[in-house]
């Protein structure tokens, strides 16, 4: 899975999630670029990654995620395993 | 009260309860809520639309939900993210109802549950039906 198609696959997701399709992302995207990005969105958001991609992140990795760059990151490692 | 923590969990798990919806509850959630629709307050007005009875508000059988999370599934330790509930036929005053769920989801990452719930009349019919995401704090 390329980096490409991860950020086009998480631009749905994320629109989804949000309710919002101006929304664009970068590496350097975090919650302080995204208004309704909280705490339960934050699970929201992780639950249906999870989902979509059809993989499980540990408690460990949710907390490392720093930005979209390193979300897409573990997507990729995890999606390689 | 159930006291399922998170790692008690399994997907499948199941829990159900009982309730009878009375005249009394039906008054107290219309002093709580304000909603003074004449559907579910005056018999008439609801029978000349079709219904048997006045409708029980479907957000009181909702708040059957919370008591699904907080006290059976996963009981102590829940905290309710969101529900999406459908109401798929009327309830009236007297109707008993048996609320289940079933763990669908498990997000170990943010310790969340995705739990299908149905309610049935003591018909079996289904009246409601959806989905609660909980989390469980321990």
């Amino acid at each position: 899975m390329s980096r490409e198609e991860v950020f086009e696959r998480l631009h749905e997701i994320f629109w989804d999630v949000f309710d919002d399709e101006d929304i664009r992302l970068t590496d350097a995207t975090t919650s302080d670029d995204i208004e309704d990005w909280d705490s339960l969105e934050h699970i929201n958001l992780v639950v249906e990654i999870e989902n979509q991609f059809g993989m499980k992140f540990t408690m460990g990795e949710v907390h490392e995620m720093k930005n979209v760059g390193e979300m897409v990151d573990i997507i990729i490692e995890r999606a390689t395993k | 009260m159930k006291e399922y923590r998170f790692e008690e969990i399994s997907l499948g798990l199941s829990e159900s309860f009982q309730v009878e919806i009375t005249r009394e509850m039906m008054d107290k959630f219309r002093d709580i809520s304000g909603d003074v629709n004449p559907l579910h307050n005056d018999t008439e007005f609801a029978k000349a639309r079709g219904y048997e009875d006045r409708v029980v508000y479907g957000m009181l059988i909702a708040s059957q939900i919370s008591t699904l999370g907080g006290v059976y599934l996963p009981g102590k330790y829940c905290l309710i993210h969101g529900v999406e509930i459908d109401f798929a036929r009327p309830v009236y005053i007297g109707d008993k109802l048996t609320i289940s769920g079933t763990v669908k989801e498990i997000h170990e990452s943010v310790r969340r549950l995705t739990i299908k719930f149905v309610i049935r009349n003591q018909t079996g019919k289904t009246v409601s039906k959806g989905i609660l995401k909980a989390g469980c704090m321990l």
